[in-house]
């Protein structure tokens, strides 16, 4: 093709179906632009700028539901072709699967599942900093601009098509982060805490483009969804072994890469950030950074370990291998951060813990994935891991932003994070009555018991790696761990329960008292946490992730 | 005199790499840790150039080494920042000595 034929190409077919599925990511970059004008006019003394970026933040949530509809019903929903219109889908742009802006993104349900749970994540942190005003009137401008281009990278991750777009989507997450961790001023522990983020994250950066550049030279191509087929193609017949130069390379490219992407996902052994950074930073910041940027990096992970599927018995092994790994990472992390959960003191640091043994269970169901895609599985099996990964990451959405939220608002009327401060704490008013009930059910999802949307999320992933196991009996002993330490994991929520229901207040003449609003909040952000257990929204949400789930594997 | 092949070029690559990752283990002040990721990150650039010039990766090699330098400069300024921040706070810039957060 000439060069002129190419730019026509671009111009005329590639970019507007680009911008057209592209359109909220844009909405939310033309916020930031605003968010800096309101500082640079000086508007923030005459309205609040949060206002700005939630604004901005539900315009772009109704573009990616425009979008989740259209390609869920392929355009044909009557009560929404007014949205339809508005945001300009066409049957060619978003109700197209396939890639986008010259192959280095992908627009499939998956990434528009993820990117839609972002966005809904993002308002409704938004909303929970709002309540507590954890930014203040002259800093809410540096700190929306953060959280919003932090959240514009996590939806790039989840459709990146390209290595060179993995390593932006998780550097673009990354570098606000850091900065956010670090936003309370003049303290000495939040300063202390993004210190310690930058240092692991720039250090394990460069050692994940290290793996990208060797992953890419040696299978020529930087494409993701080709590297699977570029590494049957090299290795040809021969066998998956130490000696051969092209199987060591890439096997030491994934695994750079997948120890970057398991930073993100605080992973034993690369969790030691984790708790440092929740504790120091504020609790909606440590709510923010627990659920948003480890979803976006299990949609990364998902898509690049999906690259190496085929039918060769190299590949095959490398599958095997890359499974086993992350199994064993998965027990690692489900054991070391229920263990260590237990002897905290502090309210933010055991949810820390309890984030990286949460990451451990839901990596047992890409670890289930990459076994089953090792034995020639039935494609039903494999979406089926995904599915489960799906389901567990809404329902974790709902529930570790509840326990965050109570974090935040009880430390706004007692200026404490311990968990001595919240001894006698349903002693309270009706609203703080309301609130400890909330944490009871987060709690009771966290640990997976039955009538909450936790449980079910954690009964599909036991029940792919049960499957696994069949391929190879590794899983069945990931499963085992994994059941050992639903039941560890009950004893250190116990304990928080025990403070805030049992245990009397130290002074019992003080109670503390919760704002109308604030229990509001919380009992709106628990409600999907029950819905998602035992109402018909289970069945729709089953649904989607299972249909989403099968277009990975069609 | 023989052109230099791409295994040369990788194991400059592969030196660079390893010196950025001990500088990063052994350092004790925060902006000699930074230079080590520097490092790490131009043994990942060399790579790149290197195997874009000898292999079929073409052009997105070259590319792919732009926007490292990019973002390694980006993340570099946030870093700094976050330096100075903790010198503010602590009067050090030792890592060794961030030891209030544990557990």
């Amino acid at each position: 093709m000439s060069v002129p034929e190419l730019l026509n190409h671009v111009l005329h077919t590639d970019l507007p179906r680009s911008v057209q599925i592209f359109a909220p990511e844009l909405v939310l970059c033309v916020t930031i632009i605003a968010l800096l004008l309101v500082r640079m006019l000086k508007w923030h003394h005459k309205f609040p700028t949060s206002w700005v970026a939630l604004f901005g933040t539900l315009a772009a949530f109704v573009g990616v539901f425009a979008q989740f509809m259209y390609m869920k019903t392929g355009g044909e929903l009557p009560q929404m072709r007014e949205l339809f219109e508005f945001w300009g889908l066409t049957q060619a742009g978003v109700g197209t699967a396939g890639e986008y802006f010259t192959g280095l993104l992908v627009h499939d349900p998956f990434a528009v599942f993820f990117r839609l749970g972002l966005v809904l994540f993002l308002v409704l942190v938004q909303a929970l900093t709002i309540l507590t005003g954890i930014p203040d009137q002259e800093d809410g401008q540096d700190f929306y601009t953060l959280m919003i281009g932090a959240t514009i990278g996590m939806m790039l991750a989840c459709g990146a098509n390209n290595l060179l777009m993995l390593f932006m989507a998780v550097e673009m997450m990354s570098v606000p982060s850091y900065a956010m961790v670090g936003f309370l001023k003049g303290r000495r522990l939040s300063s202390e805490a993004a210190l310690k983020y930058v240092v692991y994250g720039a250090g394990i950066a460069g050692v994940m483009v290290y793996g990208v550049s060797l992953l890419a030279g040696v299978l020529g191509t930087l494409s993701i969804p080709e590297l699977g087929s570029r590494f049957e193609l090299l290795m040809g017949d021969q066998p998956f072994s130490l000696t051969n130069p092209t199987a060591v390379a890439t096997a030491l490219g994934i695994m750079l890469v997948v120890v970057g992407l398991a930073f993100k996902l605080s992973l034993v052994p690369f969790h030691f950030w984790c708790p440092d950074a929740f504790e120091g930073a504020s609790a909606e910041v440590g709510g923010f950074l627990s659920v948003a940027s480890k979803a976006a990096a299990f949609a990364l992970l998902v898509r690049f370990a999906l690259a190496f599927q085929g039918s060769g018995e190299a590949i095959q092994t490398l599958c095997l291998i890359f499974g086993i790994s992350l199994g064993v990472v998965s027990c690692l992390s489900m054991t070391l951060g229920n263990l260590a959960a237990y002897t905290q003191t502090n309210l933010k640091r055991l949810l820390a813990y309890s984030t990286i043994a949460h990451a451990g269970y839901m990596v047992m169901a890409i670890s289930a994935l990459m076994v089953l895609l090792s034995g020639s599985a039935d494609p039903v099996d494999s979406a089926a891991c995904v599915e489960g990964l799906m389901y567990y990451i809404a329902v974790y959405l709902f529930m570790n932003l509840t326990a965050f939220a109570v974090v935040a608002f009880v430390r706004n009327e007692t200026y404490r994070e311990d968990i001595e401060a919240y001894n006698g704490l349903s002693a309270g008013g009706p609203m703080t009555k309301l609130l400890c009930f909330c944490l009871l059910i987060a709690f009771v999802s966290l640990v997976g018991l039955p009538p909450m949307g936790g449980f079910f999320g954690k009964f599909a992933i036991f029940a792919s790696a049960l499957k696994a196991g069949s391929v190879h009996w590794f899983l069945w002993v990931v499963l085992a761990i994994g059941g050992l330490n639903t039941v560890f994991s009950l004893f250190y929520y116990l304990k928080v329960l025990r403070a805030v229901f049992i245990l009397p207040s130290a002074d019992e003449s003080r109670t503390v008292e919760i704002p109308g609003f604030n229990g509001a909040y919380v009992a709106l952000i628990t409600l999907p946490i029950l819905a998602l257990g035992m109402s018909w929204v289970m069945g729709d949400l089953t649904a989607t992730a299972h249909d989403v789930a099968a277009y990975l594997f069609h | 005199m023989d052109p230099v092949g791409l295994s040369g070029y990788l194991t400059v690559g592969a030196v660079l790499f390893v010196c950025g990752v001990i500088c990063m283990a052994t350092k004790r002040n925060a902006v000699g840790v930074l230079m080590g990721v520097e490092l790490v990150l131009n043994g990942a650039n060399i790579n790149f150039v290197a195997f874009s010039r000898h292999t079929a990766l073409g052009l997105d090699g070259q590319i792919a080494s732009l926007f490292v330098i990019v973002l390694a400069a980006a993340e570099a300024a946030v870093a700094l920042a976050i330096v100075l921040n903790f010198y503010n706070n602590h009067l050090t810039i030792d890592v060794d000595r961030a030891v209030e957060l544990k557990g």
